[in-house]
């Protein structure tokens, strides 16, 4: 049932056009004028309060994001705060001091947010497109597979092995997201392999 | 050896496992109130209308103690509204019986000696001289939340009075045996919430709970999470910019209301309906958006 329907008018009016509040019926219309011409020079400001969950591990606590200004409305919003989510089952609003200090890595300015490459014999980093990262990653694993796959053992028994490589996926994914990797990296014969559990 | 403590690592800290509903204690809530309209009073523009309600909430704790006994559901009706998911109060059979009358009647003489404007003072004189059908017909009004802007003035005495009542009766319900009834709603009395508290409890950190309108029970609800409708999405938060963060409008975007969240984490002094009618500057600013008070308060009707 949707309540507001039922809470839109508290109050009855009999005659058209008459409204009013408890304070001007109480005799208290002076200070709530007072009060709405004190605030009158005061604007709203939007925050929001966003779920989510926590980057670091595959425990997955619940947390809660505070921002400052809402995307929704076409505003940039800052994020001011993280903490627990004390309704999420996993960690009922307790986090470990990782996860009680991410406000500090969505601010750090050492922080990854897109592809970088030090080239060889280069002393820094620079930033490249994702396009440049995925060739250059798969142009890697290409060489390296074609010079160092294992068809068959020495027994002549088809093994289908690529053993110089290994992957090491991310914590923070679904159940699907880990699903397709093992199928993607497997499908290449690639045994080292493992779903990051912690960091 | 078996006797030996063994630590437990699943639980490190103190997660928060919070009880459903808290009951209120009389003796406890219009006390706090009335302390809390009076620290807010000299620093708000509508300071005397904050003095006035310290006044009143002092009146209802005054006369709490010599009241008689209210009578309560019965044990059977109280299982069939558990087994329901129904309010073991049903607001419709709470009209007017000897103990409210009582109650309202001792409320109106307590609040005689408040410093009040002649229009309060009449509409007190008005329902004093009221007679039983006159106060039944009002009692009736409040509940059901359809209040006749002519006589708004006495439904408040009445309000404040059902309040008291409503209360009594709450605090001597088994809080363990209430059940969730519906989005927004009272587990004990079915009520809308005057507005939604984040505490800092043990075991309740950061957990939000509602604060029922009418007898004050405390039910534990998600948080980002519309207390009128119940929906998740397109909710946001709006306070008077520059503010402390303590008090803000949590607006619902399927529904169009708000109701105050109070975050009591921040001020543990926070009290429901005293920062909601000492808020009243969020409410006139958040009545030129296009969000609707969803919060039922008698003290600030007309928002």
């Amino acid at each position: 049932m949707n309540m507001e329907l039922s809470r839109r008018a508290f109050l009855r009016t009999a005659g058209a056009g008459l409204a009013g509040t408890t304070l001007g019926a109480m005799g208290f219309g002076e200070v709530e004028q007072a009060m709405a011409a004190a605030i009158r020079p005061f604007k709203l400001a939007n925050t929001t309060e966003t779920r989510n969950t926590c980057t670091y591990c595959s425990v997955a606590c619940g947390i809660i994001i505070y921002s400052k200004g809402d995307l929704r409305k076409g505003e940039r919003a800052d994020i001011t705060h993280i903490e627990g989510d004390s309704d999420h089952p996993t960690n009922r609003g307790t986090l470990c001091p990782k996860g009680a200090a991410l406000l500090d890595i969505v601010h750090a300015k050492t922080r990854l947010t897109r592809p970088m490459l030090r080239k060889a014999g280069a002393a820094s980093f620079e930033p490249i497109s994702w396009d440049e990262a995925f060739d250059k990653i798969a142009r890697a694993m290409k060489d390296d597979r074609d010079a160092n796959f294992v068809a068959t053992n020495k027994d002549g028994v088809t093994v289908n092995r690529w053993t110089t490589t290994g992957f090491l996926a991310a914590s923070a994914t679904t159940n699907e997201t880990a699903w397709c990797t093992y199928k993607v990296v497997r499908s290449t014969g690639m045994l080292v392999f493992d779903n990051q559990a912690r960091v | 050896m078996t006797n030996l403590l063994q630590p437990d690592p699943t639980a490190i800290g103190d997660p928060s496992i919070p009880d459903f509903a808290v009951p209120p204690d009389p003796a406890v809530v219009f006390a706090r109130r009335a302390r809390r309209f009076e620290e807010l009073a000299p620093s708000s523009p509508i300071g005397p209308y904050l003095r006035f309600l310290t006044g009143l909430a002092d009146a209802q704790a005054a006369v709490l103690a010599e009241l008689p006994e209210p009578a309560m559901p019965s044990p059977a009706v109280r299982a069939r509204a558990r087994e329901h998911e129904m309010p073991p109060l049903d607001r419709a059979a709470l009209g007017l019986d000897d103990v409210l009358a009582t109650t309202l009647h001792r409320l109106f003489d307590a609040a005689a000696a408040i410093p009040k404007p002649a229009a309060a003072a009449e509409a007190l004189a008005a329902v004093v001289a009221s007679d039983r059908a006159g106060l039944a017909a009002m009692v009736s009004a409040v509940l059901a939340q359809s209040i006749p802007m002519e006589r708004l003035a006495e439904h408040v005495f009445v309000a404040a009075g059902l309040e008291l009542h409503a209360t009594r009766v709450a605090a001597r319900l088994d809080a363990a045996a209430l059940v969730p009834v519906g989005e927004g709603a009272c587990p004990a009395c079915g009520g809308p919430p005057v507005a939604s508290l984040v505490v800092e409890w043990p075991r309740a950190h950061g957990v939000r709970y509602c604060a029922c309108s009418l007898c004050n029970t405390l039910w534990n609800y998600v948080r980002i999470r519309c207390t009128c409708c119940g929906q998740t999405k397109g909710i946001g938060y709006q306070e008077i910019e520059g503010g402390p963060g303590t008090v803000k409008a949590e607006t619902c975007d399927n529904c169009r209301t708000y109701v105050k969240v109070l975050y009591q984490q921040k001020d543990p002094r926070l009290e429901p309906v005293a920062d909601d009618v000492a808020s009243l500057g969020l409410d006139m600013l958040m009545g030129e958006g296009p969000y609707r008070r969803a919060a039922f308060n008698p003290y600030l009707l007309g928002y």
